[in-house]
């Protein structure tokens, strides 16, 4: 399985232990953005990504491994987005994506 | 027992068999259509899903049996304002009855508002409803296409087109569609991109399975963002891969966007001049959504087919009798 | 004549600790000047500048012309307060001469001259220093009892919504209030005792007088100074720590203003002297779609500024402003809103981080090749139609065209540069720079003011001229390249802020309109126009609250009665059509419609 290319590496394929996870810092991604919540998987904002286009960055899987407590790597990879917004034209649930973006780097990096 | 006057707005399936039910109920009902044909939109669909049954074989009987039961139909005319004794056409003409059944349907929602689809930019983007067509008419493509895209929830879904809701018979729609595709193109590989599969009534799920056991159509959990043109004429479209979550790049001969129902703009006019009240789709409030499915909130206006939501043919079917039935119910206990 | 009285010492000590904390910020500030900035004073000094800013402060710092536009009401209001008190110390000190000859009198002698001259001798000009004064008096108290007016009704100075102040604002405000009329007390008293006075204080006087009987007055007497001098001092030191700190700050302001000093991306010490020239009178609120629409009442750049200037600045308030510019257009004191607030992001936000965007290395995803470059943005991509019409546009007049970014590349930068994080953005602004200088072009043409702005402002190109395709099709018609055919459509056009108010650029779409149909002017347009709502600048509001403010201008261009708005950012596009019930077109769209058919 090791030449299986997963897109990126910022999480080491394993179980998603929701008992061992610290849920703390995403609980409050969550409170100051309920919005986020609604997000329904589509992969819209991916797929249009300006930076996804040049690179790894999945703002989907990220946004959605911060929301289970995996937050190792995270913020460097919201660090390849720039922000651009095409993402939050297109998303259908209308989440402030760039927002988000912001939120989580605020929360796991040192904003 | 004097026949009951009740003017039915709208001559689609769901208006015609509204008519035909009061009619075999012994009251005398009136349909007013905007068109200058009957049968509605479902005239111009090719085959039904889920058992390819053709369109006409639905509306024909109907629209025959309109004609032979002498129901007044007055065709070319739009409904300017009314309430439940009265109803304003546009020449001017003014109808007095006792009950009005609202049958008006909905509105396929124009895809080049989702302008990063590229519908009326480039020549190989269609919406489903071009498809039906064009099999019905059969004028579509002769070369085979390499690859076909199916997108679903164009305008359905989407906050971004301010239409929340689910359009419901999209799902089977790009199914059959796909199924259809393969049967006039069996070399082609046809993709279907979708948020969530809903496949809500019988035979649906089992359409669906029979698309990718038996007609090798994929389906790609991912919404297109994007479509582009390419040099070789074909159109590039974008979309993540969610469940690989890789975002993915394909080529295609064929887009197909599979546009949802919105809302009639005439609803807010209708709402107003009889003091209906709308849902927050813009769809028509029903009494509520149990037993009053067919009845508004206001009396002796009744409600049958997708004015008050997105509805498979069949359901539309089942609601013209059952609002018969309603108005019937209505119009005893008025006199008695 | 001795000029001491223990009730002047509120006023003296109020007087020392304002000038010694005036003394204490400015040259603290002037100090913290950027090397650069200081040789900018250095070379203006001499200069006209000087003069010019001499005229402006009269103009403004005292007659309040710019308030006066807004609103003449309002406009009085500022000037009475500013010009009448003004002029009360002026012309004090000109009857303590005239009384005294050019004696050494202590600051405290002219203040309350009218108590110390009180028992003296009379001059022949007395009575006309004593009219005048009054006058004065009568036209300060008149602005004062409007701006009590203005903290019950402020609709009926012309502002839907006022400032909500602070507590050491209102201590600091009460004091001000009460200055005038205790002012008029005492006087009115000392009238009423010794004699003197002219309309206003001389009736005041003898209607106390008439009311309380002169024992009674006696000894009202000192403690009416005491009041008045207690509200001074009071106001003084509460001044340069409250609002007022604006009356001092404006002038050094707009002479440093006229030496072209500007507040710059990173936060620097002329942002005080910005900052704490902001007297909150909150004229930047109605304005402000995010208060008029949305019911935000916080955000506002008074309270932006106000937060800013005591430390208390949250990313919350930061972050919630479309940056429009709609308050900047209005500011009183011209305060550069916009760039406050994002060096203020930047401060919260920026890290440098090498690191970062190292991706960008060895990228080019252009096609074409051409002195022509066209740059769509990324938003553009979502708005295919845009670039379509372009594409027939550069093959009608036969431009040969670089396509920078049609497969997609790296963003101009301007959306980070927009949320703080500034080091990111020069990473973009440096990749596409030199991207653009590799290719050979020599006219950049964009169809999102966004990048636009970002082009013009930021990337110092060289031997490349920047242009929004509204102003290349406006030169195309122009030079008679491009000829189209003039239908009767009629489009409202709808203003994108960075293109309008960030650019300036109002009068290339409009005549691109015009030569091909009939122009509609919504009730905002131009420098007043409003903004679509789904602006980049603000990270805060959801997706609803967009929505509503589409709506609102949607609602407002609808009301033209034109069939068709007409927009020339992608954004505003997009935003528009969510809301509009005709449709919404690009600039470029309905040029390349009128192309003549072959």
């Amino acid at each position: 399985m090791a030449s299986v290319n997963f897109g990126f590496g910022i999480s080491k394929p394993r179980v998603i232990d929701i008992d061992r996870n610290n849920l703390r810092k995403s609980d409050e991604i969550l409170l100051e953005m309920p919005e986020l919540q609604t997000c329904i998987g589509c992969g819209s904002c991916t797929a249009s990504c300006t930076a996804g286009n040049l690179t790894s960055f999945n703002f989907r899987k990220v946004h959605a491994l911060v929301r289970r407590g995996e937050y190792a790597g995270a913020y460097e990879e919201m660090n390849k987005c720039m922000l651009c917004g095409k993402c939050r034209l297109l998303c259908p649930r209308g989440i402030n994506t760039r927002g988000v973006v912001m939120l989580i780097k605020r929360k796991l990096g040192d904003f | 027992m004097r026949a009951r006057k009740v003017v039915i707005i709208g001559g689609g399936v769901a208006g015609m068999q509204t008519a035909l039910r009061l009619r075999a109920l012994g009251e005398e009902p009136i349909i007013i259509e905007r068109e200058a044909q009957l049968g509605g939109k479902v005239r111009n669909w090719y085959l039904l899903f889920p058992t390819f049954i053709p369109s006409a074989d639905v509306v024909e009987p109907l629209m025959r049996a309109v004609k032979e039961q002498g129901i007044e139909v007055h065709l070319g005319c739009e409904v300017v304002q009314f309430d439940n004794h009265r109803v304003e056409l546009a020449d001017g003409e003014r109808i007095d009855c006792d009950a009005v059944a609202l049958c008006s349907g909905s509105t396929i929602f124009d895809a080049r508002l989702k302008e990063e689809y590229g519908y009326g930019i480039y020549d190989n983007v269609y919406t489903s409803v071009d498809i039906e067509r064009m099999m019905a008419e059969g004028r579509m493509p002769e070369r085979s296409p390499r690859r076909v895209a199916i997108l679903h929830c164009v305008g359905s879904r989407d906050e971004k087109v301010c239409q929340r809701h689910c359009s419901k018979v999209c799902c089977i729609t790009g199914v059959k569609q796909a199924i259809e595709l393969k049967k006039l193109y069996p070399k082609a590989d046809v993709f279907n991109f979708y948020m969530d599969i809903r496949m809500f009534g019988p035979g649906y799920e089992e359409l669906y399975h029979t698309a990718q056991r038996n007609y090798n159509v994929h389906f790609v959990r991912g919404r297109i963002s994007e479509a582009s043109p390419l040099m070789d004429g074909c159109i590039q479209i974008k979309a993540e891969d969610t469940l690989t979550g890789r975002p993915l790049r394909m080529s295609v001969d064929m887009l197909i966007l599979l546009v949802g129902m919105r809302a009639n703009d005439d609803n807010v006019r209708f709402a107003e001049s009889a003091g209906l009240r709308l849902a927050d789709s813009g769809f028509m409030r029903a009494a509520d959504l149990f037993a009053g499915n067919v009845r508004s909130s206001r009396e002796g206006i009744f409600y049958a087919g997708t004015i008050t939501a997105p509805k498979s043919i069949g359901e539309v079917l089942n609601e013209g009798v059952v609002v018969a039935d309603s108005i019937v119910d209505y119009l005893n206990k008025q006199e008695g | 004549m001795n000029f001491y009285a223990p009730f002047t010492l509120p006023f003296i000590i109020g007087t020392i600790i304002l000038f010694i904390v005036l003394a204490w910020k400015y040259v603290s500030w002037f100090v913290a000047l950027t090397h650069e900035d200081k040789r900018l004073v250095a070379k203006g000094v001499p200069s006209l500048a000087t003069l010019r800013s001499v005229w402006e402060v009269v103009r403004e710092s005292l007659l309040h012309v710019r308030i006066f536009r807004i609103d003449p009401r309002l406009g009085y209001m500022h000037m009475s307060l500013a010009l009448g008190w003004f002029l009360l110390i002026a012309v004090g000190w000109i009857e303590t001469m005239a009384y005294m000859g050019f004696a050494p009198v202590p600051l405290q002698g002219h203040v309350f001259f009218k108590y110390f001259a009180a028992q003296g001798v009379v001059t022949e000009h007395k009575p006309y220093f004593d009219f005048v004064m009054d006058l004065l008096l009568a036209f300060v108290l008149s602005g004062v009892a409007l701006a009590w007016f203005k903290r019950f009704s402020s609709r009926s100075l012309g502002m839907r919504r006022a400032t909500k102040h602070t507590t050491g604002d209102r201590l600091a405000m009460s004091f001000l209030w009460f200055i005038f009329p205790l002012r008029l007390v005492a006087e009115s008293i000392t009238v009423a005792l010794y004699g003197g006075g002219s309309f206003l204080t001389g009736s005041c006087g003898s209607l106390l007088a008439s009311i309380f009987g002169e024992r009674l007055l006696s000894y009202a007497f000192e403690p009416a100074w005491w009041l008045y001098s207690i509200a001074l001092g009071g106001f003084f030191v509460a001044m340069p720590f409250s609002r007022y700190m604006h009356i001092f700050t404006e002038i050094p302001l707009i002479f440093l203003r006229n030496y072209r000093l500007r507040p710059r991306e990173e936060k620097g010490a002329i942002d005080y002297f910005e900052v704490q020239s902001c007297s909150r009178c909150g004229i930047c609120i109605d304005p402000c779609q995010l208060q008029a629409d949305l019911g935000i009442h916080d955000v506002q750049s008074v309270y932006f500024l106000r937060d800013r200037r005591y430390n208390m600045l949250k990313q919350s308030v930061a972050n919630n402003c479309l940056m429009c510019g709609r308050c900047e257009a209005v500011c009183p004191v011209g305060i550069n809103l916009n760039t406050l607030r994002l060096n203020s992001r930047a401060l919260m936000r920026n890290i440098p981080n090498e690191r970062r965007y190292g991706y960008f290395r060895d990228i080019d995803r252009s096609e074409g090749s051409g002195k022509v470059g066209y740059f769509a943005g990324c938003m553009t991509l979502l708005t295919p139609r845009t670039m379509s019409a372009m594409e027939r546009i550069f093959e009608a007049v036969g431009d040969q065209v670089w396509w920078a970014d049609r497969q997609g590349s790296v963003c101009c930068g301007r959306p980070l540069k927009l949320s703080g994080e500034t080091d990111s953005a020069h990473k973009m602004m440096e990749f596409n720079r030199s991207l653009f200088h590799k290719h050979g072009i020599t006219t950049l043409v964009t169809s999102c003011p966004i990048c636009l702005k970002t082009f013009k402002e930021d990337y110092a190109l060289e031997h490349i001229e920047v242009l929004h395709h509204s102003e290349y099709i406006e030169r195309l018609i122009a030079s008679g390249r491009l000829v189209l055919e003039r239908g009767d459509v009629r489009y409202a056009y709808h203003d994108p802020c960075e293109l309008g108010r960030g650019g300036g650029i109002y009068d290339a779409p409009r005549t691109v309109i015009e030569a091909v149909g009939e122009l509609a002017e919504a009730e905002h347009n131009r420098r007043n126009a409003l903004c679509c709502g789904s602006s980049l600048a603000n990270t805060a509001i959801t997706d609803g609250q967009q929505l509503k403010l589409a709506s609102r201008v949607t609602d407002e261009l609808e009301a033209t009665g034109a069939a068709t708005i007409v927009t020339s950012c992608p954004l505003c596009k997009k935003a528009l059509q969510r809301t509009a019930k005709g449709g919404v077109r690009d600039l470029a769209e309905v040029v390349a419609e009128a192309l003549p058919r072959k």
